[in-house]
């Protein structure tokens, strides 16, 4: 087994390159996972937007109670009033909606006399139009007493306003979805999987191919005692084991993660379909591998080619996000038949025989790549041979 | 001898393909890649109708009043009035978000809580909750309802008026695209440490070769530098040019403001390069690793791999912020696309200037004066 054991020597030698795409993967599985939270839930809870609520008013009970009714319905968020400051909020969402309440308006509301809070947003935001549905009723409604009950003491207009905003449609949620939170973090874990899988098999095998086909090294083990069925053999069983061995390691954390999840039949469907992805992304690995001149290009071609299909096919941008050409372009990858068919497994709440179809077609697309580029690296091999 | 060197040293590193690649095509490549990833994010933020259906039955036809106020919301609500057969079907293919039913009372169903069915919540809790406004003033002043009230109530009044936080859109995606040209600017690094490895005679061939020459070392360092800073900034340039004019991403207008961060920021990247290859005295993979990794780290805490992360930063550590030369390159032209003063622009480009001379310093005085026993 002198080719097989060569094969992990030179694996062993390129080590620290390949642990860096492992680290990636583990550091972007723990955050990005732990830091998703799905708002799915049996009971119905409302979307709570971030404000910012900021009086240059004094403090008057009317202004009170609106901060009070919103601090229900929404999360009010401390911030200076520093125009950067709350730019910034904005810019990176910390908040989607500022209102500004000016001096003089609670008495301009008691006198009946018109008046406008200032608000700052995400445009043509939902945010936008579900603030401004709240914050209009309130003040409509403190206008209607104003307006008929005249003499109305704030105290008593804000009990009774907040008599009346308790008044809540009653919601009938209808799903017999127990979707756990596993299943929607499990599958963002399985499609990062692809990033650090496809750039790990490119290194790993191109760092093998670039020894193996150097002309020398390739004319001396064509005249050893080994026959060369055997050596093929050989090269074949130690791309296997490589790519079985990263495959393991990598889905390993999925099951201190998500603990008994992985044996659900969700759970099983994810690993069999990342080994089936490893396979093909395997292949591809291989004829990358049998083009490549040199170990600079090779980590251009890893990066790129790792880069480049994931943020195709949704790996790290959903892809429902995504536009229909790219979606098209992503459809040649096996990269995007492996994401859809990961989606459909960690959104299937049971399964019947319409979403298995359609998943297990995605896994026999993935397998079909595989086997054509595995095709076209044979055919090349072998005319380089008779080149040669 | 110093246009000699220029001359030489700029055909040095544009036949360098590996080199190109890494400081010109990667970065075009990255940024062609984020738009494709990201340009439908924002399209996503938008509103769009929520799609509802109303149930038909006696019930809703005894509320003529609640159909008054759906047909007020028509930028809201894409409404279809079914039956409640057709609506549960509806639900089921999620071809609408919940259906409005009066059995007798008003109840929302739904199959999942989100943003869309709390704004179908929060229109219906408005009308219960001035019905029930309307009942507490008639119950108080019975002479209201001859007063027009209901009517009042039905013509609302506007309390909101928008103003705008800067010239710019608030638009988290182009903050990825700064600090992809951050990494750019640091990936200028590379070249910068390429000078410095030709000039060392303990670190190249031709470094020990130059040394050799009756020539003073600090004129050939420096056109070797400006060599090196001269094909950055036209990289730079071309990325620019590429992400402004194919790709549309908006940097602001003020022209003048973003080529004085571009030259700033390719000095800041050369100047890091050579400052890391001097300082560490290993061979060139080993300050190329370290050239990644450090600027990948700066990179990701100024928000290239979560835009997130730059305001978490600045908030939570700003020191980090300052410190960090990916950043103070975003942050620049953060500040130019959505500031209206200039005062946080200069703070950063002073920063930069910092880091220029700290770096710059830090390489001559170890650079100098080198003399080598033996090779």
């Amino acid at each position: 087994m002198q080719v097989y054991k060569a094969f992990f020597r030179i694996i062993q030698k390129n080590r620290s390159q390949i642990a860096i795409y492992l680290v990636v993967f583990m550091v972007l599985a723990l955050l990005l996972t732990n830091a998703y939270t799905p708002p799915q839930d049996t009971d119905f809870t409302k979307t709570r937007f971030n404000i910012a609520f900021i009086n240059e008013d004094g403090d008057s009970e009317l202004v009170d109670g609106l901060k009070t009714y919103l601090g229900e319905n929404a999360n009010l968020v401390d911030l200076p009033d520093d125009p950067q400051q709350l730019q910034d909020a904005l810019f990176f969402r910390q908040v989607v909606y500022i209102l500004r309440v000016p001096k003089g308006f609670t008495a301009a509301m008691l006198n009946g006399q018109e008046v406008q809070l200032e608000k700052t947003i995400v445009p043509d935001s939902p945010s936008n139009i579900y603030m401004d549905l709240l914050i209009n009723k309130y003040l409509n409604s403190a206008q209607t007493y104003f307006a008929y009950l005249p003499g109305l003491s704030q105290d008593q207009l804000v009990d009774y306003l907040k008599v009346d905003l308790a008044e809540e449609t009653a919601v009938t949620v209808i799903s017999g979805s127990s979707h756990s939170a596993n299943a929607e973090k499990s599958g963002y874990y399985f499609n990062y999987i692809s990033y650090s899988l496809f750039a790990i098999l490119i290194l790993g095998v191109c760092s093998v191919m670039l020894v193996f086909n150097d002309t020398d090294l390739k004319r001396r083990n064509l005249c050893s005692p080994i026959r060369s069925a055997t050596m093929n053999f050989q090269m074949i069983l130690g791309n296997l084991s490589f790519a079985v061995l990263t495959w393991l390691v990598l889905i390993s954390a999925s099951f201190v993660m998500y603990g008994s999840y992985m044996f659900t039949t969700n759970g099983l469907l994810l690993l069999l379909n990342s080994f089936i992805f490893t396979l093909a992304a395997l292949s591809i690995s291989y004829l990358i591998g049998n083009l490549v001149k040199s170990r600079g290009a090779m980590s251009a071609v890893a990066n790129v080619f790792a880069l480049g299909t994931s943020f195709l096919s949704g790996v790290f941008v959903p892809q429902e996000l995504l536009g229909a050409n790219v979606l098209t372009i992503a459809s040649f990858t096996p990269t995007y038949w492996y994401v859809k068919a990961n989606n459909e497994i960690a959104n299937a709440v049971s399964f019947n025989a319409g979403n298995l179809q359609s998943i297990f077609t995605s896994m026999v697309l993935v397998l079909a790549f595989g086997v054509a580029v595995l095709g076209v690296t044979l055919v090349l091999i072998k005319q380089r041979r008779v080149e040669a | 001898m110093f246009l000699f060197n220029y001359r030489y040293r700029l055909k040095c590193i544009l036949r360098d393909r590996q080199l190109m690649f890494w400081t010109l095509l990667f970065p075009i490549l990255l940024a062609t890649l984020f738009n494709l990833a990201l340009s439908n994010i924002t399209t996503a933020e938008e509103f769009i109708k929520v799609p509802v259906a109303v149930v038909e039955n006696d019930q809703l036809d005894a509320n003529p009043a609640f159909t008054t106020a759906l047909e007020g919301t028509d930028e809201l609500f894409a409404v279809q009035y079914t039956t409640r057969a057709e609506a549960e079907a509806l639900l089921n293919d999620n071809q609408i978000s919940g259906y409005i039913v009066f059995e007798p009372d008003l109840n929302l169903v739904v199959n999942q809580s989100g943003l869309n069915q709390t704004i179908i919540r929060g229109f219906l809790d408005d009308f219960l909750q001035s019905s029930a406004t309307i009942v507490t003033v008639i119950t108080e002043n019975p002479t209201a309802l001859d007063n027009g009230i209901v009517a009042g109530v039905s013509s609302r009044s506007e309390y909101l008026t928008e103003v705008s936080a800067s010239q710019s859109n608030p638009d988290p995606i182009v903050n990825y695209f700064y600090t992809l040209i951050a990494m750019t600017c640091l990936y200028g690094g590379f070249l910068g440490l390429k000078e410095v490895v030709a000039i060392q005679a303990d670190l190249s061939d031709v470094g020990a070769r130059i040394n050799l020459a009756p020539t003073n070392k600090l004129t050939v360092f420096m056109s070797s530098m400006l060599a090196a800073t001269t094909i950055q900034l036209a990289e730079l340039l071309i990325l620019l040019a590429f992400i402004i004019g194919v790709l549309g991403i908006s940097f602001g207008n003020q022209l003048g403001y973003i080529a004085l961060t571009c030259v700033i920021g390719s000095l800041t990247g050369v100047t890091f390069g050579a400052f890391i290859a001097s300082v560490i005295k290993k061979g060139e993979g080993f300050l190329t690793g370290i050239l990644i990794a450090s600027t990948m780290t700066m990179c990701f805490l100024a928000g290239m791999m979560y835009a997130d992360m730059k305001y978490i930063v600045t908030t939570k550590i700003p020191i980090l912020a300052y410190l960090n030369p990916a950043n103070l390159i975003t942050d620049s032209f953060y500040a130019l696309y959505y500031y209206t003063s200039h005062t946080q622009f200069f703070t950063d480009i002073l920063l930069l200037c910092g880091f220029i001379i700290v770096f710059s310093a830090i390489t001559y005085f170890v650079l100098r004066r080198q003399k080598y026993a033996s090779l």
